[in-house]
């Protein structure tokens, strides 16, 4: 089964279809969920987080009226579809990405402030600072449930040379997820490796003899290690506890594997690497997020389409200046109409994922339904790098809890983090404060 | 620069042009130690105390403790901020009361003057680097050396974080789960690769007689094929037979089948012959070569005579079976059967032969295999695994392993034993948990005792592993562990230097530091717009990397001075790069164009060549390198800014100032910008908020406009004719990148102190400190005596403080 490595394309191509993996529908519901969803509902509720850099073309965002009559505008068009299982949120803020005495670097504090409501320390490498993510604090609950924690995902992989941003490190423009204030969790952009984590290549049996063997030497390491101490400086401690912590993840990790129910790997060709062009690669990545939610690999995942200040060129759909570089428009209507257009590719694939979601059923109801899906910028308008009136879109309903279908415009400069705080709480996160939050977001539920 | 100065302390200094200061704090008064009390804490007092008193201080920050110029300096850090905030008028708080811009300035000059006097003054202080984990290349090349197998386990590895500018620095490097994970799994399939507890068994390969060498049409096809001693036959009538193989180097075992055809009382030898690659000290002279008949001989050359045996069987339903040990031969690659020569030559004899067939090698261990589990074989078990375990231990961790962790080892070993495991599954196992072990993950330099501020001396083994990881990204070698081990190491660290650089495995230092410090590794993801650049692919695009890596790997092999990295007369190139720069040949003639000088030899393939450059070529030197013209490029035009940026950020180290938040919009008036870019730019730079750092920036980037966003040579751009002219806002001006070059090397001294700087932050793995400065100042001092040599620097750094000794926990 594993043998035949074929790429999405070929896939694609060799069914003659353009959307729908035959796995996706294939795979039914999950055995393990029984014991902890709540009565009557059918699946657990997942958590999706999803980035795009630079900012938006605004005027092209931002829907005229409030309410449920509001209408889409250019670059939400594509998710028409859609209107009915999305909220548009605006006015809500990310405070920590403002400068506050720290000078330029809009778009490293943008992505790292995302999720965090953290105001990152501004360093090139040294004593990196920033705050927990909303995901890691979700993983934290719902990852006991499942194989793992939570997924990090991307199309573009840390950067490869020098300080990002203004003398920010390039870890703070490149990461979103944070397992703790010190601890950035790297993305995963190769759609093999994502695959081969959430179902390992091994027959169930293999597995448990490997896990075993890698438990006995997690087990001597830490205690072979134990000579170290005292003769270590203060970071050098601080390097050690966190090989300890990931050390102890892993553990967990087996244990988890060891009570739950025997993954079922999908019959599904694996996939054979990063696809050739950047379409493919944000759709495959989109398969494989629906795909561990479906088979409950994991209820937690994060998504940065590319990374904050990415200068990526669009020449597929015919722009071809930097994407970064693009998003300087001084007001040139030319260059804005482009940005609107690579902001309108990105909505075009935020369609095609929840499409995706909503065509797997659970229950009566169907993935989408049980599920959040944030999606959004850290930076509202490029061009001024501002960090007020973000765009931003919360899909999927919540398992009932969020009632959609409309435009909801909160007062300029409510917490992002607000958000963070209410979706928390519908994952059974009992929290009322997240990084720079004043509370939850009220309004979702109501319509 | 170590302390990075805010915007507006710069900007000031820009703007009365003194744009390339040597040092960021103005000088004290020689004669005595600024003092903090005189005017220092007036002015906290004045403007501070309300709010960062003792009592409840905002922020945390009490700035009550700070009485005298002393109590300052342990809190430097605290200071850069309280100056940055002042600086950029942060602090105070807009409704608060202000000091006015002359208080401003002169307390700046005053917290100045007291660091600066105490770098000055103070004892040298080595820094202290947190322990690194392995990088994915440090990774990889350390289980090539360590293991032997060359797999790239690292593939799948997240990539490093950067810091400092490069991806080795200890403080930036963390450690995922998802890394963790990766590890185990790279830990299981190294010992996989490198030990094979249940080797397979040794390949058989038969060859039927007829299909052995020498062929042609007139090869009979009987099942046993002749070769005779007649001595007018063909070579394939008298042989001898040979087979090829690709086969691996070992202990065989040679079979055939054989009679002969001769008179009853003739005595028939063959001889078995073991064809090599290369000549060998075993090989056959040419006297031993003449004993053996047939015309095919000299195609047997060189060989090993293995064994002459002689032939009794006479029918071919008799037939002899013969068996032949064939010992391990360098560059072993045929076998082959002839006949011996006799006295009696008279009478000619036949040899008939069924096939050859060859088994082995017998030990189908790889070499990894036997090099890891080396022991002696005399001892009892337990001090076999000893003997492995300690050494692998020792290698892996880069220092002895002591006693109590082989045991540790050992045991871990035994209870795998005790589980049914095989002596080399058990070995396997304790491997495993050595590479997952955080003292091979992270290069771990241990404290016995020190603490506080004590200057320390690593030792000799600490010292091997900042070698080796510096200048081939991987563990010491033998000599180097040998030279540690017998404490010499920092009485020959010049000689070393000198040894390592020119070992294969510096490349290490082209790819892992010049890639990084030139940023050039950008270019992988660089995509320029496919309409203007159809020409532009990846053959290119490695091209132009292969470029600068050949180019600043001969300036480190041939230890020539690194102004040539600025303006040398050389460069390599190939077909896809010289039509690019439109460079015919290795003299460096056009290849559209007059040449100017003797025609060299022309550059027509995939492989590089140096090319030697006329004084008036417009290449030569970093600065012309297509690699780096392009990644400062956007995807559809030049960026002079980025270009400028580069120049000032890499080559001079004088990063200029972030642009302040929310920079005001390109535009004049409410109307866009028009015209050529360089029209446009200058409109841009009429807003005085930008001015100040564009004009340094933008002049020395519009030198290189002649260079399109791929490095192509334009003279103009579109309709616009390039203007290459530029002026610093010192006074110098420039027209074109040749000038620039000119301007550069005046300024060699920051040129060589950049250089240095980024050198030791990747040498030391850590973002430098303001008592970094001395050691600089030192290495750039000795270089410079070494007119700028590249080992010269490279030997600065392995000697400087802060890379031989460490400042205590």
């Amino acid at each position: 089964m594993f043998g035949r490595e074929i790429s999405r394309r070929q896939t694609l191509r060799g069914l003659g279809v353009t959307l729908g993996l035959p796995w996706l529908e294939a795979m039914g519901p999950v055995s393990s969920w029984a014991e902890d969803t709540k009565p009557g509902q059918a699946a657990p509720n997942r958590m999706a987080l999803l980035y795009v850099p630079n900012g938006k073309n605004m005027a092209d965002w931002t829907p005229d009226t409030d309410g449920s009559d509001y209408e889409l505008k250019s670059i939400m068009r594509p998710l028409a579809p859609h209107r009915d299982k999305m909220l548009v949120l605006t006015g809500l803020s990310a405070d920590g990405a403002n400068s506050h005495g720290d000078g330029g670097g809009d778009h490293a504090r943008a992505l790292a402030a995302f999720l965090t409501g953290a105001h990152p320390r501004k360093t090139d490498g040294t004593d990196i600072r920033n705050g927990i993510s909303v995901d890691q604090i979700a993983a934290s609950v719902a990852g006991s449930h499942t194989r793992l924690p939570s997924l990090e995902i991307g199309c573009e992989g840390g950067s490869m040379s020098g300080n990002c941003d203004s003398g920010y490190s390039c870890v703070y423009s490149s990461t979103m997820a944070w397992k703790s204030a010190t601890q950035p969790l790297p993305k995963e952009v190769n759609p093999k490796v994502v695959f081969e984590r959430m179902f390992s290549s091994l027959p169930n049996s293999k597995r448990e003899q490997r896990d075993a063997k890698r438990k006995s030497i997690l087990d001597f390491v830490r205690e072979d290690a134990k000579d170290l101490s005292g003769k270590l400086g203060v970071n050098d401690v601080q390097k050690l506890d966190e090989y300890f912590t990931a050390l102890r993840d892993i553990e967990l990790r087996i244990e988890r594997a060891a009570k739950l129910p025997p993954a079922e790997t999908p019959d599904y060709p694996v996939p054979a690497g990063i696809p050739p062009t950047y379409e493919e690669h944000i759709r495959l990545m989109c398969d494989l997020m629906v795909l561990a939610f479906q088979t409950d690999a994991t209820r937690v995942c994060s998504f940065v389409l590319a990374n904050e200040g990415s200068n990526k060129s669009y020449s597929f759909i015919d722009v071809k200046e930097g994407h970064h570089e693009l998003s300087h428009h001084g007001n040139n209507e030319d260059k804005k109409g482009k940005i609107a257009k690579i902001n309108t590719f990105h909505t075009t694939q935020l369609a095609y994922l929840l499409e995706k979601l909503g065509s797997v059923e659970e229950g009566d109801a169907t993935l989408l339904d049980h599920c959040m899906l944030a999606y959004g910028s850290g930076n509202s308008d490029g061009n001024r790098h501002n960090h007020d009136d973000l765009p931003i879109i919360l899909a999927g309903g919540g398992c009932g809890t969020i009632s959609t279908g409309r435009h909801i415009k909160y007062r300029n400069g409510t917490p992002l983090s607000n958000l963070w705080v209410s979706m928390l709480n519908r994952m059974e996160v009992d929290m009322d404060r997240v990084g720079d939050s004043s509370g939850a977001l009220p309004g979702l539920a109501d319509s | 620069m170590f302390v990075i100065p805010s915007i507006h302390q710069r900007l000031v200094a820009l703007a009365v042009g003194a744009f390339f200061m040597t040092a960021m704090a103005c000088h004290a008064d020689e004669s005595g130690v600024p003092d903090f009390a005189m005017g220092g804490v007036g002015f906290l007092q004045a403007y501070c105390f309300d709010c960062h008193g003792s009592d409840e201080p905002e922020a945390d920050l009490s700035l009550t403790e700070f009485t005298n110029s002393k109590s300052l300096i342990s809190q430097r850090k605290t200071w850069d901020s309280i100056l940055r905030m002042l600086s950029g008028g942060v602090m105070p708080p807009p409704d608060e009361k202000q000091p006015t811009p002359d208080e401003v300035a002169a307390f700046k000059k005053l917290i100045d003057a007291i660091f600066d006097h105490h770098d000055r003054t103070a004892p040298p202080d080595p820094g202290r680097v947190t322990m690194r984990r392995l990088n994915r290349n440090e990774y990889n090349n350390t289980i090539r050396d360590l293991v032997g197998v060359d797999f790239e386990p690292a593939e799948d590895f997240p990539s490093d974080d950067i810091g400092h500018g490069f991806d080795n620095i200890g403080d930036v490097l963390t450690l995922p789960p998802v890394l963790m994970e990766r590890y185990l799994a790279a830990a299981e399939g190294i010992v996989n690769r490198a030990i094979l507890p249940n080797p397979p068994e040794s390949p058989r390969r038969v060859v039927s007689a007829r299909y052995c060498e020498p062929a042609g049409k007139d090869v009979p096809t009987t099942r046993y094929r002749p070769i005779s001693t007649t001595s007018d036959g063909t070579p394939i009538e008298t042989g001898p037979l040979f087979t090829r193989y690709k086969i691996p180097a070992g202990e065989y075992i040679f079979r055939t089948k054989v009679f002969a055809e001769a008179a009853e009382r003739q005595v028939v030898k063959l001889a078995v012959l073991a064809c090599t690659s290369n000549p060998t000290d075993q090989s056959a002279s040419d006297d031993v070569a003449a004993t053996i008949t047939g015309k095919a001989v000299e195609a047997c050359r060189p060989f090993v005579l293995i064994d002459t045996i002689e032939v009794t069987a006479r029918s071919e339903k008799e037939p002899q079976s013969i068996e032949v040990q064939i010992p391990r031969i360098e560059g072993f690659n045929r076998v082959a059967v002839g006949i011996v020569k006799s006295s009696d030559d008279a009478v000619d004899c036949k040899l008939h032969i069924e096939f050859l067939a060859l088994e082995g090698p017998k030990d189908t261990r790889p070499d990894s295999h036997r090099r890891l589990l080396t022991c002696r074989p005399d001892a009892s078990p337990s001090e076999q695994s000893r003997e492995v375990l300690t050494r692998f231990a020792t290698r892996a961790y880069r220092r002895p392993a002591t006693d109590a962790e082989v045991e540790r080892l050992g045991v871990l070993a035994q209870s795998a034993e005790q589980g049914g495991a095989k002596w080399e599954e058990a070995m396997q196992f304790a491997m495993q948990a050595v590479l997952v072990s955080p003292k091979f993950l992270f290069r771990v330099e241990l404290d016995e005792n020190s603490a506080g501020d004590v200057v320390t001396p690593l030792d000799d083994f600490q010292l091997a592993a900042r070698l080796s990881y510096f200048i081939w990204s991987s563990m010491p070698d033998d000599q180097l562990f040998e030279l540690a081990r017998e404490g010499k190491l920092r009485t020959v660290l010049g000689e070393q230097v000198r040894r390592m650089l020119l070992d294969p495995k510096a490349d290490a230092l082209v790819e892992n530091f010049a890639m990084q410090w030139l940023q050039v590794k950008r270019l992988e993801t660089f995509a320029p717009d496919p309409e203007k650049f159809s020409y532009f692919n990846s053959r290119l695009q490695r091209a132009m990397l292969e470029e600068t890596r050949q180019f600043f790997a001969a300036v480190m092999r041939e230890d020539r001075s690194v102004m040539d990295l600025l303006a040398g007369d050389f460069t390599f190139l190939n077909q896809e790069l010289s039509r690019h720069y439109n460079i015919g040949d290795t003299n460096g003639n056009p290849i559209y164009g007059k040449a100017t000088r003797e025609k060299g030899e022309p550059i027509r393939d995939r492989e590089f060549v140096r090319v030697s450059l006329p004084a008036d070529s417009v290449r030569g030197g970093l600065l012309t390198q297509s690699s780096i013209l392009a990644v400062t490029s956007n995807p559809t035009r030049t960026s002079p800014v980025k270009r400028g940026k580069w120049v000032l950020e890499q080559l001079l180290g004088q990063p200029p100032p972030p642009p302040p938040p929310n920079v005001p919009e390109l535009e004049v008036d409410g109307k866009e910008l028009t015209g050529s870019l360089r029209e446009r730019m200058e409109q841009h730079r009429a807003n005085p908020a930008c001015a100040a750092c564009h004009r340094s920036m933008d002049s020395m980037g519009f030198a290189l406009e002649n260079f399109d966003p791929l490095g192509r040579w334009r003279d103009k751009d579109g309709e616009h004719p390039i203007d290459p002219s530029g002026e610093l806002p010192g006074g110098e001006s420039f027209a074109g990148p040749a000038e620039l070059k000119q301007v550069l090397l005046t300024k060699r001294d920051l040129f060589a102190r950049c250089l240095t700087e980024k050198m030791l932050t990747y040498a030391l793995g850590r973002g430098l400190e303001y008592y970094d400065r001395l050691a600089v100042n030192r290495i750039v001092k000795s270089v410079e005596k070494d007119e700028y040599r590249f080992a010269a620097m490279v030997e600065g750094i392995v000697t400087s403080e802060p890379f031989v000794n460490r400042r205590g926990k």
